[in-house]
């Protein structure tokens, strides 16, 4: 029996020269939805939209349909359409309208080709659609990038770590928050990293560091924010491999695309750095754990584990089950764990940081301490008060 | 012009159960211009696809025709947040059809869509209107994440009012 099905049906008619009806209609097992729009042939502009539901989950859901007026205007072929959907009308609207939207704007494209084809064929009678495509496409033909696979598990040995209890009442080292977004070097952030920095330092953090998805900062410009906030900033870089996000720590190499784990393993081992897995359980807690049977033991099998040093197990963006449940699997496998708040918005950050015992002040002094593995996650905004200053 | 379509297409997304720990996801898709079908093998509980195929019965482009083979590079993802990013990373440059990356993306969000239905059903039916907010706020509360996701869990919502996030970090 299937467990879940979801059907899409879309029809596309031409309603003039310049214009296409689209009419799309989505029924799965949880949600039905309609959706006419209309869009121009010659921009592929998205003139008109109405959608509807027909069944839906939540008793706000409806408040999706005005929303989604922010799509006319919106270009099918303009750079990053897909991503504008997703953002504006997946978000701020529902992620099955985005999802169906998609599927009208997309089967216009064919449309329009079609109806390019059309007229072309009134002037040249003997023109199949296939040569036709082939002349419109041939200088568009995506280069092929390979990426080297790696061997697999040769991976390096690295030098054991090992945990250390920390005494909270010890006199404090240095707190720092070891995740964090700033924009626009994360896109996906909304705080400029001047912003950042003050509010770092006026909740009383001892320092942070930049990890922005995929991006390298530059040694001057982060020496200047330094000097400038009087204040530790310290570069990191969080980086999306085949097997999930990575905090790194210690290299300074610009990398693009996804990259496989075992081959940052070999970056970072060859830079000296460290890296952390950062939220490793996000969002694998939003169905029930019981229904999937992922139990600790289970998770600390995954083979992602034996290349990272660290796992961030508080994390300000997943839920307080997913933390508790990345510790446990920390603890199960004897590796050091950190805090960050993975902050993407002005009152996140600090929300959970990084306890070191020992002063760290750049970033050599970082890579020495979390080698160490003495350090503990804290939920630095809860309990700064409860701290010794 | 007429009411003669000028372009038809039709999507089937089905999850099956193969066994206790194994979901198959397939995505069907045929239209005027493209007859295809990828599948996903998943193991549970890790989510992870252990085996993806695909296969282009009927296309006009080139790189579409030869693109399928391109999809085993994603075997070993896990099916979560954060995936999409990694199989257009992973296959969206080489393979150069859309559509094949799209149908493995729908594949995907099947299987999270079996579950967020299953846990629907075994949720307990709201009798009023209240019930049924009280259930979806509580959704919000225990999954931070969903807050400002969507427009009913925006600001403004009464599924999220008087909802701070403070108390959640
Ligand atoms: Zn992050």
């Amino acid at each position: 029996m299937h467990k879940y099905s979801r059907n899409k049906l879309i029809s596309v008619r031409r309603e003039d020269k310049n214009t296409l009806i689209v009419h799309g209609v989505l029924d799965d097992d949880i949600y039905g939805i309609e959706q006419n729009v209309r869009i121009s042939i010659p921009d592929l502009e998205v003139l008109e939209i109405n959608g509807k539901w027909n069944r839906w989950t939540t008793p706000e859901c409806p408040r999706a349909i005005p929303v989604l007026q922010e799509a006319v205007g919106f270009r099918i072929e303009e750079e990053g359409f897909s991503g504008k959907v997703h953002k504006i009308i997946g978000r701020k609207a529902c992620r099955h309208h985005a999802n169906l939207l998609l599927e009208c704007c997309y089967s216009a494209k064919e449309a329009a080709l079609i109806a390019k084809w059309e007229d072309k064929k009134a002037e040249n009678k003997g023109l199949t659609f296939k040569d036709f495509i082939n002349g419109e496409t041939k200088n568009t033909a995506p280069a092929l990038v390979e990426r080297p696979v790696s061997a697999g598990r040769d991976f390096v040995q690295r030098d054991e770590v090992k945990k250390k209890s920390f005494n909270k009442n010890e006199e404090r080292g240095t707190i720092i928050d070891l995740h964090m977004h700033s924009s626009p070097a994360s896109p996906c952030s909304s705080v400029p990293v001047d912003q950042l920095i003050y509010d770092a330092k006026s909740i009383g953090l001892d320092g942070i560091c930049l990890t922005d998805h995929n991006y390298v900062w530059d040694k001057d410009v982060v020496d200047e924010l330094r000097q400038k906030h009087e204040f530790i900033i310290l570069r990191g870089n969080e980086i999306t491999t085949n097997q999930g996000d990575m905090l790194v720590f210690g290299l300074y190499k610009d990398i693009q695309g996804i990259i496989r784990l075992e081959d940052l393993r070999k970056e970072v081992d060859k830079a000296g750095g460290f890296i952390i897995v950062a939220h490793p359980f996000r969002g694998f807690l939003v169905f029930n754990v019981g229904e999937l049977g992922l139990t600790p033991e289970k998770a600390m099998e995954r083979p992602l584990f034996k290349y990272v040093d660290a796992v961030e197990v508080l994390n300000g963006k997943v839920t307080e089950k997913e933390n508790s449940f990345a510790l446990k699997v920390a603890e199960g496998l004897g590796l050091p764990v950190t805090g960050g708040s993975d902050a993407h918005e002005v009152s996140e950050v600090g929300t959970y940081a990084t306890m070191f015992p020992v002063s760290v002040k750049d970033e050599n002094d970082l890579i020495n301490a979390l080698k160490t593995g003495n350090y503990s996650p804290i939920a630095f905004k809860k309990e700064r008060e409860k701290i010794k200053r | 012009m007429d009411n003669i379509l000028s372009f038809l297409r039709n999507r089937c997304t089905s999850v099956e159960e193969i066994d206790e720990h194994t979901l198959k996801s397939t995505c069907r898709l045929q239209d005027t211009l493209m007859d295809a079908v990828v599948e996903i093998t998943v193991r549970l509980p890790d989510l992870e696809i252990t085996d993806v195929k695909g296969e282009v019965y009927q296309s006009c482009r080139k790189e579409c025709r030869e693109s399928a083979d391109y999809l085993r590079k994603i075997t070993g993802v896990r099916i979560g947040p954060g995936m999409l990013k990694i199989i257009k990373g992973l296959i969206g440059e080489i393979s150069g059809c859309k559509q094949l990356v799209f149908m493995v993306e729908e594949c995907c969000h099947g299987v999270i869509l079996s579950f967020t239905k299953e846990s629907l059903v075994d949720a307990p039916r709201p009798r009023d209107i209240e019930e049924a907010k009280e259930f979806y706020a509580e959704m919000v509360r225990e999954n931070v994440r969903l807050y400002n996701r969507c427009a009913a869990f925006a600001p403004g919502s009464s599924l999220v009012e008087g909802f701070d996030l403070q108390e959640n970090s």
